[in-house]
């Protein structure tokens, strides 16, 4: 799929002049100095940077899972920075999925259950429920084992199950904070391929962050973050 | 919902051995609960018959100024032609019996008992055509026989004639003075010793023929009180009100007291103990919640990623305070199911057979009337709240922890080992 300029496409995320301080006892650490960006609807980007640079900030911020202390974050036109926590909390049942770095599945359920609970939460029927599942375990490569629970799995296979929990209920973006880290670079490899691949098909907007050299060569964007601040912002 | 009720479950499997150490805990406190409840109930409604059979009747017939001057024992302010009173009982279905009690000295001789003494008692005349047909006498009679009529017999509690080497046969004087102040000394022969299920009347007990006692006290045919034995599922008030009322209509100024009324000091100690026990049972219950708290607060820490993803993918905070507290409540479930289960098997044995306490009884009173055993009594309403406190206890300890967790922000959530 080939992409379309940016200036051409609508836009998803407004990041403008974010800062995020954190407070540690008298020390305050400023983890974003008034970052701006602008990612269009089914970018496939990359915020790279080293530890402490404030990629996970960043993403969390977009993901309304943290409270920005400075600026303002737009998404599809929605300013999420001034929503209360309960309107964050509908915003991203709805608009956003999430692939953690350790996978974070729920042990006692079965890979059927840890994706199809996302959708349960959104109070689907039944049947939706059923078919959207199946179909998303499919498309991850995990037919077959929807009954198996996280600890019979491998790590790639669990991620896979965190990329269909994620992209089930069709979300306007998915944030992933280095999502290949706990894998092996073949594994690494072959989930990013999926996420492109599930990019390229549902046109969901991926962000995901990473230190990985290899992984920032599948982004078809690679913004740079130093020290709080984007260092570089390169498209592909 | 179903979601949530589905995931609680599982969770409930997934952390087996915590689910069934913390449901155990929870089930050891509920029947210790039930079992201490029971005794509690049985001890007291057994101690509140033991009062009415064997000392204070189911209420009390007494000159109007007698209440006021008991402790003195006055013989001047007594009831006047008791049987007239007596008849009129019964002609509505209540038994009557007369009684004189006074104050003595009981004079001991070395001859029966080794060594001169004397001691300060208090002697109960009784009816011995009438007194059992109040009081439940007849079968504690362990020796000897019940004093008769015209005789200057004496019946003594068991432990009374322990006390004071008391045999059959043995003799003893009252010296008291009778109505009207006079000195009167009365020697009494022992012929019966009583052994009854109250141990105050076992450890005080000295019973004569009231006919006696009236000679000798110039009671010129009055008496200190009458007893009546009001059957026992009568509403005893009701019973109370309407002899009162019949009462009225004679000459006589007599007040009718309830048995309750009667035993003030014993209804104000059980008052008492059951605060204490209110008290221990509060303690017992405050262990299990501290423990179920700790448990769940504990089980909720370690899962705390798991709650920062389950918000982060935009479940309420709401949806995840329920599930956990499902889940405790499932645990209290478990735990409230077994409680009562063995709480009940606790409670056959404490019924049927009781805990024999008569060792402790016998030296130390514990202000129950109750001699050996002691009995537990079924109570439905116990097990009910044992069942309903369990559970929801635990779902009420489950919340705070959760709260807690649920203060955090998400990125503290998902960053936590």
């Amino acid at each position: 799929m080939s992409q379309t300029p940016i200036e051409r496409r609508v836009v998803m995320i407004q990041v403008q002049d974010v800062v995020r301080n954190y407070h540690a006892g008298e020390t305050v650490v400023r983890a974003l100095k008034g970052v701006s960006l602008e990612i269009a609807d089914g970018e496939f980007i990359s915020i790279a940077g080293p530890s402490g640079s404030g990629k996970t900030t960043l993403l969390n911020l977009i993901g309304c899972i943290d409270a920005l202390d400075g600026g303002e974050i737009t998404i599809d036109g929605t300013r999420v920075s001034q929503m209360d926590k309960r309107a964050k909390t509908e915003f991203r049942r709805h608009n956003l999925g999430f692939i953690f770095q350790t996978y974070n599945l729920i042990p006692v359920l079965t890979a059927y259950e840890n994706v199809s609970f996302v959708l349960s939460i959104l109070s689907l029927p039944e049947k939706e429920i059923e078919e959207r599942t199946m179909r998303i375990l499919r498309e991850v490569g995990l037919e077959g084992m929807e009954h198996r629970r996280p600890d019979r799995l491998s790590g790639g296979q669990q991620q896979r199950i965190a990329i269909a929990r994620a992209l089930v209920k069709n979300p306007k973006i998915v944030l992933a904070d280095e999502p290949t880290a706990n894998l092996d670079s073949k594994t690494g490899e072959e989930i990013l391929k999926l996420m492109k691949q599930m990019n390229e098909k549902y046109h969901t907007t991926f962000i995901f962050s990473t230190h990985d050299t290899m992984v920032m060569e599948y982004a078809r964007r690679l913004v740079s973050l130093h020290d709080g601040q984007i260092e570089s912002d390169e498209r592909r | 919902m179903k979601f949530i009720i589905s995931l609680a479950l599982k969770n409930l499997s997934r952390y087996r051995r915590r689910t069934l150490i913390t449901a155990f805990a929870i089930a050891i406190g509920l029947m210790m609960f039930i079992v201490v409840d029971s005794v509690l109930i049985g001890v007291e409604a057994e101690s509140m018959r033991n009062l009415r059979w064997y000392e204070t009747s189911s209420a009390r017939i007494m000159h109007e100024e007698y209440w006021e001057e008991r402790l003195l024992k006055p013989l001047d302010i007594s009831v006047e032609q008791p049987y007239e009173i007596i008849s009129s009982l019964e002609q509505i279905g209540i038994p009557a019996a007369p009684r004189t009690t006074f104050a003595a000295d009981m004079i001991l001789y070395s001859d029966d008992f080794g060594e001169d003494g004397n001691m300060s008692v208090q002697v109960t005349a009784v009816d011995p055509d009438l007194d059992n047909t109040v009081f439940r006498f007849e079968e504690t009679l362990i020796e000897g026989r019940f004093a008769e009529a015209g005789a200057n017999e004496l019946v003594i509690g068991s432990w009374f004639a322990e006390d004071i080497g008391a045999e059959l046969g043995y003799w003893v004087t009252f010296v008291t003075r009778g109505r009207g102040g006079f000195y009167e000394a009365m020697d009494m022969q022992i012929v019966g010793i009583v052994n009854c299920p109250n141990p105050n009347v076992n450890r005080t007990l000295l019973m004569i023929p009231i006919d006696v006692a009236d000679e000798y006290l110039g009671m010129e045919g009055t008496v200190t009180e009458i007893n009546m034995a009001i059957p026992e599922r009568s509403d005893i008030s009701k019973e109370v009100a309407r002899i009162a009322e019949m009462l009225d209509d004679s000459s006589q100024r007599v007040k009718v007291a309830r048995w309750d009324e009667l035993a003030q000091d014993y209804v104000a100690l059980a008052e008492t103990k059951r605060g204490g026990t209110s008290m221990i049972l509060f303690m017992v219950f405050l262990i299990a919640a501290v423990g179920i708290s700790n448990t769940m607060l504990m089980a909720i820490y370690e899962r705390i990623r798991e709650l920062g993803m389950m918000r982060a993918l935009g479940m309420s905070d709401r949806a995840i305070q329920l599930s956990f507290m499902i889940e405790a409540g499932g645990i209290g479930l478990i735990g409230s199911i077994t409680g009562v289960l063995l709480g009940v098997l606790g409670n056959i044995y404490m019924v049927n057979v009781g805990v024999d306490l008569g060792f402790l009884m016998r030296d130390l009173d514990m202000g129950y009337r109750i001699q050996s055993v002691m009995r537990g009594a079924w109570s439905p309403a116990t097990l009910v709240v044992a069942f309903l406190f369990g559970t929801l206890l635990s779902m009420l300890v489950a919340y705070i922890p959760t709260r807690r967790a649920l203060k955090m922000d998400i990125p503290s959530c998902l960053r936590h080992q």
